[in-house]
């Protein structure tokens, strides 16, 4: 026939355009990214909001800081000098940074011009509310031999306001720069730290950096430990390397154990090396799905590589639908031919393509990017199975005289006779009856558990490492923040001020330990000209320090400059050596005003902020965790309605070849079938979680593969069955493997597939019709 | 002239075998247990025309640290020692928050008092000259940072410290004085509950 000699030439004509364009793609290298979190979905802040996580989460994902321990001091301070010296002279970072050398001369000009701005809340009260005990404080400062390193000389500082602002810059901090090295110090009972802060050229989440960053973290590691010390890292390039690490391990895990399992299996059921020339589907199918992912998305994840890795087992059913027609021909006097099993079996194949689609895209439909990812994925790539299971494969397998094993055709014919006899004793009702009882009890048991812990594998060594650190260093930001709007700079200073008040309160209640606010660097306007009328009064209480001889002309003079200077608007004092802190707290002006953020450190408890801010206009927490698990949870309910639509599209499929009441059948087998596995996970104490709905989601569109055969019936039912069961394994092996994942969330998919599609598998022979039974027995 | 570099050598080998060096100073004032006698401390300041001075009293212990007791016009007790610098407040000794600048300072101050050089010789450059009887100490500090607040300290001395100046960066400079103290063998009770608590 003529479509079976243009078929094949139309197929590689095809395969040869997407080897070209995969090429194209891969020109660079490989296009996988190996961030997680941007699987997760957008979070419905509009664009300030986006662009303020954006800011928030950038350091996170490219810094790096080490803490290198060692008893002795200088031992500490030589290591971190030898490090970061190596590290500099790498070209692998676009900074290393393990001690200051500050320009004191500009950051005492600074502080001169800017003290009054930058004076602490405490210290503003002193002077507005007991300007006696301040100018009290002052003057015995002046005597105290250790009064503290002040950056202003007295002669400038009368007032001591100038200190008063110095001290409070580096809040809380334990971290010290040693005064002889420049080398910032942690000190320990019998540790002195020293800290070195590194960022990853580029972004953290690219295939080629990450690896290269732990092992260069694994090195120093190695070159510390040998001096005696000790070695702390955290930063999300080495979660990066970590999770990709992982996910290259899983996806060459369970594509590779899926791959050889198929292939055994088809060794061991058809006896003929050119059968494997059927694997052809698979390795299609992993190409087409990668290359319309990069077309589309830009890139492909490694979590979609990892889920999709399981597309193996269904891409390598679709040969199995004719391949295991030759055991119904082996008895036969003509032989199997590869085109005439294929004409018998195209209308199944076609629908088993077109419910296996209608399951996939429906979780293009889930709010979250991960999953539209795998959709796509997963629909191109059977496509691609199927047109190469439909036209290269039949020409490929021309020819071949299988021997399928005829083993394996009397299990299936023994299996279906226990199961007729099984039926006679007991009939299908109360057996049906039996299985809603199982699946009631399973259900009462089952409980749900949302948690974005769930996408992120654990790295307890990582994690503990990233605790020690928070511990040492005192700083422990927190994914929540707040974005203040305002019209204006002003505005965003007043507002900020205000928020920072309340946020003091939580500070003292100890729900925070601190927070880090635009308005500590830049006073607003009404906090200045209250200082100032402040110290207009000031003369009043100096009289202590004009004791100790200081000259009036002096202190008036301090206080003439002190009234009159210009404080810095927002925009120098970010741009001035003070301000590097806060720079990343200002968003700019945008169209509708500006935008400043407030980061919190310590937090204990999210939910204690959200009544603090009640009132305040133009203040909003963000918080994305709280934000995805809230999340997650709707998703479920949207989720349950997708599977129901889907059902309703593969019902009205089905019912063209079946008509209604068999395409119900068809449809409500492997509906049952997910609802048993569901049951199972309560009854194995498993949380259902939103990827073991999505798992179920998909059972409804692979394991109605398993009803169609059956019901199709082509060959006789213990035919159908063996092809059904080849179909399944093959599933279970690609499925099943998903269960080995560190990921939580990759693990829960398997076991919910997994188990459907064992009930599938079983409750398919109730999708054959009668009349089917009765062709069975004249067979027999 | 080989023989006048054979000369020239001896010289230097002599100077070298006379001249007071640093380990001797520091065996020098490592060698009484307790030193304790009054203190005065001025500030000069460029825009006073006299000196802002403190009067105190000091307690140094070879083994427990350095007991600081301003008195005059400010009333303040410290207390230095390996933990850091703590001070005396109603309900007992506080422990100053330990990464603070003054904390470093007073590790410094700690070291000049008891001569130990090989803490001072990472931070400065030193320089001795004099003898044992009448010894000077130069200081000028080696690093970026330091350099930026001190430009040099200066310690005089005999048997024991008796001046100590701080030269800063901004022309400001104190002088500490401790013109009458007294080595001794052991430390009274009171000094000893101090230390321990």
């Amino acid at each position: 026939m003529l479509s079976e000699r243009w078929l094949p030439r139309g197929f590689l004509l095809l395969l040869a355009a997407l080897l070209a364009l995969a090429a194209w793609q891969w020109r660079n290298g490989p296009p996988v990214a190996a961030d997680m979190l941007a699987l997760l979905p957008a979070g419905n802040g509009d664009e300030l909001v986006q662009q303020a996580e954006q800011r928030m989460q950038e350091p996170l994902n490219r810094d790096l800081l080490l803490l290198i321990g060692h008893p002795q001091r200088d031992q500490a301070i030589a290591l971190v000098q030898q490090v970061g010296k190596q590290w500099r002279g790498s070209g692998r970072f676009a900074q290393v940074q393990w001690s200051v050398d500050n320009d004191l001369a500009a950051l005492r000009d600074y502080l001169r011009s800017n003290r009054l701005s930058l004076l602490p809340t405490a210290d503003r009260q002193l002077l507005l509310e007991q300007p006696q005990q301040l100018i009290e404080q002052r003057a015995a400062q002046l005597f105290d031999t250790f009064a503290g390193f002040s950056l202003l000389p007295i002669e400038q500082d009368w007032l001591g306001l100038g200190l008063r602002a110095q001290q409070a810059l580096n809040p809380g901090s334990r971290i010290q720069a040693d005064l002889s090295s420049g080398a910032l110090l942690l000190e320990e009972p019998g540790m002195t730290w020293a800290l070195l802060r590194a960022s990853a050229q580029g972004s953290a989440f690219d295939m080629q950096e990450p690896p290269l960053i732990a092992a260069q973290v694994a090195a120093t590691r190695t070159q510390i430990e040998t001096a005696g010390g000790q070695l702390l890292a955290a930063g999300g390039v080495l979660y990066a390397a970590a999770g990709q690490a992982k996910a290259t391990r899983e996806i060459s895990l369970i594509g590779g154990g899926a791959t050889l399992g198929t292939l055994l299996l088809l060794l061991l059921a058809f006896r003929r090396v050119r059968v494997l020339v059927s694997l052809l589907p698979i390795g299609m199918a992993l190409l087409a799905g990668c290359t319309a992912c990069v077309l589309v998305f830009g890139q492909i994840n490694a979590l979609t590589l990892v889920l999709g890795a399981s597309l193996v087992g269904v891409a390598a059913d679709y040969p199995q639908h004719y391949l295991s027609k030759s055991w119904s021909n082996a008895e036969g006097s003509e032989g199997w031919s590869s085109w005439g099993a294929l004409r018998a079996t195209l209308p199944g194949l076609s629908l088993s393509l077109g419910t296996n689609l209608i399951g996939y895209l429906a979780l293009a439909f889930t709010p979250f990017p991960a999953l539209t990812q795998v959709a796509l994925f997963s629909a191109a790539g059977l496509i691609a199975a199927y047109l190469c299971s439909v036209c290269l494969l039949p020409a490929w397998l021309r020819g071949l005289q299988l021997s399928p094993s005829p083993q394996l055709l009397s299990l299936s014919q023994r299996l279906l006779a226990g199961r007729v006899r099984l039926l006679a004793k007991i009939g299908s009702a109360p057996l049906l009856a039996l299985l809603l009882l199982f699946c009631a009890g399973g259900l009462w048991q089952l409980h749900t558990q949302n948690d974005l812990r769930q996408w992120l594998g654990q790295e307890p060594q990582l994690l503990a490492e990233a605790q020690r650190i928070a511990e040492l260093t005192g700083q422990q930001p927190t994914s929540q923040f707040f974005l203040v709007r305002a019209a204006n700079p002003q505005q965003l200073l007043e507002r900020q001020a205000a928020l920072s008040q309340r946020l003091d309160q939580a500070v003292q209640n100890g729900q925070l330990r601190d927070y880090r606010a635009l308005s500590q660097l830049v006073a607003p306007d009404s906090q200045l000209q209250e200082l100032r009328a402040a110290l207009g009064a000031l003369p009043q209480h100096w009289q202590p320090l004009l004791d100790l001889g200081i000259p009036p002309a002096a202190l008036h003079n301090e206080l003439l400059e002190l009234q009159q200077n210009n404080q810095a608007s927002l925009e120098q004092a970010l741009a001035s050596p003070l301000g590097e802190a806060w720079r990343p707290l200002w968003l700019g002006a945008n169209t509708e005003g500006v935008a400043g953020l407030v980061s919190l450190q310590g937090l204990s408890n999210s939910a204690e902020l959200k009544p603090l801010i009640e009132d305040m206009p133009g203040v909003q927490l963000v918080d994305r965790i709280s934000e995805l698990n809230a999340l997650f949870s709707a998703t479920q309910l949207s989720a349950a309605e997708l599977k129901f639509i889907s059902s309703v599209a593969i019902l009205l499929l089905l019912c063209l070849p079946f008509g209604l009441g068999g395409a119900l059948r068809v449809v409500c087998l492997p509906l049952l079938a997910a609802l048993a596995a569901l049951a199972c996970l309560g009854w194995l104490g498993q949380p259902l979680t939103l990827f073991s709905l999505f798992g179920l989601l998909l059972i409804t569109a692979i394991g109605v593969d398993y009803a169609i055969l059956m019901r199709e019936n082509i060959g006789g039912p213990a035919v159908s069955l063996l092809g059904t069961l080849l179909s399944a394994l093959t599933s279970w092996l690609s499925f099943g493997l998903l269960l080995i994942s560190d990921t939580p969330a990759i693990a829960n998919f398997g076991l919910a597939i997994s188990l459907g599609l064992l009930f599938c598998f079983l409750l398919a022979p109730w999708a054959g019709t009668r009349p089917a039974t009765d062709k069975q027995a004249q067979t027999l | 002239m080989k023989r006048l570099l054979a000369g020239l050598g001896f010289w230097l080998l002599s100077q070298n075998a006379l001249a007071f060096d640093l380990d001797q100073l520091s065996a020098q004032l490592a060698e009484p247990a307790v030193v304790r006698g009054p203190l005065i401390q001025e500030k000069h300041l460029r825009a006073l025309p006299q000196p802002l001075t403190s009067r105190g009293q000091f307690v140094l212990s070879r083994d427990l640290g350095l007991l600081w007791r301003l008195q005059s016009p400010l009333k303040q007790d410290y207390r230095i020692d390996s933990q850091g610098i703590a001070k005396r407040t109603p309900s007992g000794w506080q422990q100053q928050p330990g990464q603070d600048v003054a904390a470093q300072q007073s590790r410094l101050f700690l070291a000049v008092l008891k001569g130990d050089h090989s803490g001072l010789a990472r931070d400065f450059e030193l320089q001795l000259s004099g003898t044992a009887d009448a010894w000077q100490l130069r200081l000028v500090p080696n690093s970026v940072l330091l350099k930026q607040i001190f430009s040099r300290i200066q310690i005089d001395g005999g048997a024991l410290v008796q001046r100590i100046e701080l030269h800063e960066t901004q022309g400001d400079h104190s002088v500490l004085r401790l013109p009458e103290s007294q080595a001794g063998d052991a430390l009274s009770e009171q000094e000893r509950r101090d230390f321990a608590q």
